[in-house]
């Protein structure tokens, strides 16, 4: 999730789950007992193909029904109030923002023509493109800009990036001309197009009302249902050429893994969002269906805090480092879906350091450093863990072994979700956590400036912060991207994370659905990009 | 009789106000409270302080039940903090959806039950019986969202793709398309009638044996008139108590079915809310619940002192 600082925890919550493939059980013919039931009773259900009318190949139109993970009586369909996965992928298909991530995380202009900043990034200029229309047909203007950033900066009803315009002046916002605004901000925004291309910051008509609304996304509000499902239909004056392919998108809430993959296997769903491990090869081994497997920034780190013992010393902090042996972690905590990590997070950034060398395991280092600590003799420690993401309490199981190994005795405290983000987080010792796909300095922004709300190492590193400061200042790109890969190094050599692996999101879906591809972005599904999507039947 | 069935009402009565106090205190003792379940991550002091002050919850705990009490009495469960909206309009269509569900599979299992149960009596030790108890028996013993996960297994996901693997319409009307009720009601069917035919099969002996039926049969009344009009009905006195038993369990049993099958019932609306910690609908799905038991429990007593021509003279 590239934006989103609280991603769905619950969601992610997966009960046990059966590993047996379908196929292997034998299916007795005790139909006539069981259709005693509800005689006459229609045999699966058809593909409700509505409109669409082209009789030759059915490559426009059809509906496609896709099972999202998650989802509560909670769910919302407001555009910049979205937490839940089921939110995310109804509110990506809603709304449209100023800007957009591509698959690989580039940023694309969206709705804005251009977004310009001034020599010291305080001023941003937004021109939107020509023609654009919501789904009521008015016209999306500079006004619907201004009422939309003032609406997600409400003081008294803030969205979900509200903290990302901090430094927005919201009353000097200026209408230039229809098309055109300029926004003032306190302090120099030299990443203001992420925030744009995140989710959460989709545009809306002035008057927005959630209850029934409306946007500038590929399609239009039918029905919802909370906790359940949603209707969508398609806005047959979306900006991008031919877009969307499909007429109905039909979004259903899927809380259960087991009963997800049993829709796609079963053909209710045309597509589900976060394949199960276990699942993937049943998967794979079904005909009809395909995976999506698509490597992401998404990380599940051990969190070491720089401010208590053992981990004041950063000695302690290398060590632990070079005590993960990272292939056999994500071979084992993910099932290999997943890829090393090199303890720096960002790993789609531009500015990305690809010129440290990867850690590898080195566990006569690690013991050297232990020793030179006064640790000689071995060390304690308690590991915080619970199951906040697939593959967290695996990393730590995995840990633990790896650490008898230098000595390092681990003991694992395992709690529930809630219980981990209740009163004690960010206070925890040594524990895990999980963020999604982010650049450099918005990372930086959540989760290590001092004044970060997840600053959970507690790392105040003076010189490491000094350069923040002076790249979240620096408006030329090459510039600022040199600032950046010796932060990096910094966190690199001395910070509080172990950024063992990145975790690949694995959907799967039906073989006529056709146009899905990977993306980078730790959304499933390409960013729940269902424009994108023919049904070939 | 009117008395006894006064008396059992009362009886229920005060178990539902047990269950009612055990509920609300158990909810309370859920880890971290509501409104830490709720902001979770997003938790810092103040936003926890003023949610707490919203929920009530620094009011004393007599308080918080007291009012909710009150509440039930005015068909007013509180407000879902999830669903942002009265109680009793959040779970009004999950409710009417278990209970069609509900309603089906006791339609459906009640009679093929008895039926099957009876005719096992009638032909006492030979092959059908005796596979009949096997079957029975294993089945008893299998828990109900096992029997799901086959049935699915076999019928929707396997080789046989013959019914849909969950429920993927909407809750307000379950009825639509009944294909997609097919297999949770065949697992509520097979989870509720194994202990319905082994009662009703036993049952039946004792009355096949009994002396008035051994009279009805040497006064030369045809067999069918025998086993409809004297068997049956008196066989079916003692198994009602035993259905109505396992029917209450449908009330509770339909949970672990509707999460199987995502149905949209009261199952899936209070694993929804435990999530969620959604703590007035846990209080009322929990309610309903017992409610149910404890109705069907009543309905069962009645029916069995109706059907017992000695219960109903001597308690008059």
């Amino acid at each position: 999730m590239p934006s989103q600082p609280l991603p769905d925890h619950r969601a992610q919550q997966t009960p046990a789950q059966r590993s047996d493939d379908p196929r292997t059980a034998a299916a007795p013919s005790r139909r006539t007992v069981l259709m005693a039931g509800a005689a006459g009773a229609a045999v699966l259900p058809a593909l409700s193909a509505c409109g669409g009318g082209d009789a030759s190949g059915g490559t426009e139109g059809g509906r496609l029904r896709v099972g999202v993970a998650g989802g509560s009586a909670k769910d919302t369909l407001d555009a910049h109030k979205a937490t839940d996965n089921t939110d995310i992928a109804r509110v990506y298909n809603l709304y449209d923002g100023l800007c957009g991530f591509n698959p690989d995380y580039s940023i694309e202009m969206v709705l804005a023509e251009s977004v310009e900043p001034n020599d010291d990034a305080t001023l941003w200029t937004v021109k939107l493109k020509k023609g654009l229309k919501f789904h009521d047909g008015s016209a999306v203007t500079a006004d619907a800009v201004i009422f939309t950033l003032k609406r997600i900066t409400d003081p008294d009803d803030p969205g979900s990036t509200a903290e990302q315009f901090a430094t927005l002046d919201r009353d000097g916002m200026k209408k230039v001309d229809d098309l055109t605004v300029e926004l003032p901000f306190t302090a120099p925004y030299v990443n203001l197009l992420e925030v744009f291309a995140e989710y959460g910051v989709g545009i809306v008509p002035e008057g927005y009302d959630p209850k029934k609304p409306v946007g500038a996304g590929p399609f239009k509000f039918t029905e919802f249902t909370p906790g359940e499902r949603s209707l969508f239909t398609k806005h047959e004056e979306y900006w991008r050429e031919g877009e969307p392919h499909i007429d109905e998108l039909e979004i259903l809430n899927f809380p259960d893994e087991t009963a997800r993959v049993n829709a796609l296997v079963g053909g209710q769903v045309d597509a589900i969002s976060q394949l199960p491990h276990s699942q993937i090869e049943v998967v794979k081994a079904d005909g009809n269906l395909e995976i999506l497997d698509s490597e992401t920034g998404m990380w599940l780190p051990f969190t070491m805090r720089v401010d208590k013992k053992p981990f004041d010393d950063e000695r302690v902090r290398q060590a632990f480092r070079l005590i993960v042996d990272r292939e056999q972690m994500v071979k084992q905590a993910l099932s290999g879906y997943g890829s090393v990590g090199n303890d720096m997070y960002s790993r789609f950034d531009p500015a990305y350091n690809d010129d440290l060398p990867q850690r590898e395991q080195d566990i006569s280092k690690a013991k050297k450093l232990l020793a030179d600590a006064g640790y000689e003799d071995g060390l304690e420690v308690e590991l915080v863990t619970g199951e906040i993401s697939p593959g967290a309490v695996g990393a730590a199981q995995v840990f633990k072994e790896q650490a008898k190994k230098a000595g390092v005795t681990v003991n694992l405290k395992q709690l529930t979700s809630t219980e981990f983000y209740g009163d004690n987080y960010l206070k925890w010792t040594f524990a895990q956590d999980y963020w999604s796909s982010r650049n450099y300095l918005a990372q930086a922004a959540q989760g290590s400036m001092p004044d970060a709300a997840y600053n959970e190492t507690h790392w105040d590193d003076e010189e490491w912060i000094e350069l923040i400061n002076k790249a979240r200042s620096t408006v030329d790109d090459d510039e600022r991207n040199k600032i950046l890969k010796k932060a990096m190094k910094i966190e690199y050599e001395r910070g509080g994370y172990i950024v063992w692996g990145f975790v690949n999101t694995v959907d799967g879906f039906h073989k006529k659905v056709k146009g899905l591809k990977a993306s980078v972005t730790g959304h499933p599904l390409t960013s729940y990009g269902f424009r994108r999507v023919r049904i070939e039947e | 009789m009117t008395r006894l069935i006064l008396h059992r009402l009362f009886y229920g009565l005060l178990t539902l106000f047990v269950v009612s106090l055990v509920v609300f205190l158990a909810t309370q003792a859920l880890p971290g409270d509501a409104a830490q379940a709720m902001l979770g991550r997003e938790a810092t002091p103040e936003r926890l302080a003023a949610l707490r002050e919203q929920l009530h919850l620094n009011e004393p705990l007599a308080v918080q039940y007291g009012s909710w009490i009150a509440g039930i009495f005015t068909f007013d469960l509180g407000t879902s903090y999830a669903a942002n909206m009265p109680v009793v309009e959040h779970l009004a269509p999950r409710v009417t959806a278990s209970l069609s569900l509900m309603a089906i599979a006791a339609l459906v299992a009640t009679p093929i039950a008895l039926l099957l149960g009876a005719y096992s009596a009638m032909r006492r030790d030979r092959a059908m019986d005796h596979g009949t108890s096997m079957v029975t028996l294993i089945l008893a013993a299998i828990p109900e969202f096992a029997v799901g996960i086959l049935l699915i297994l076999a019928f929707a996901t396997g080789a046989l793709q013959l019914f849909p693997a969950v429920y993927a319409g909407r809750a307000d009307n379950v009825l639509n398309d009944p294909s997609q009720l097919v297999l949770p009601v065949a697992t509520l069917v097979i989870a509720v009638s194994p202990p319905i035919i082994r009662m009703m099969r036993a049952s039946m002996i004792e009355v096949l044996e009994s002396e008035y039926v051994q009279q009805a049969r040497l006064k030369g009344l045809p067999e069918r008139t025998v086993i409809l009009r004297h068997a049956g009905p008196n066989a079916i006195g003692p198994v009602a108590q035993v259905i109505a038993l396992q029917l209450g369990w449908l009330a509770g049993g339909v949970v672990a079915i509707e999460y199987l099958f995502r149905f949209p019932g009261i199952g899936l609306a209070l694993m929804d809310a435990i999530d969620t910690r959604d703590i007035p609908v846990i209080q009322a799905v929990a309610l309903l619940i017992a409610v149910v038991y404890i109705v069907v429990n009543l309905l069962a007593d009645v029916v069995g002192l109706a059907a017992n021509p000695k219960v109903r003279v001597s308690s008059r």
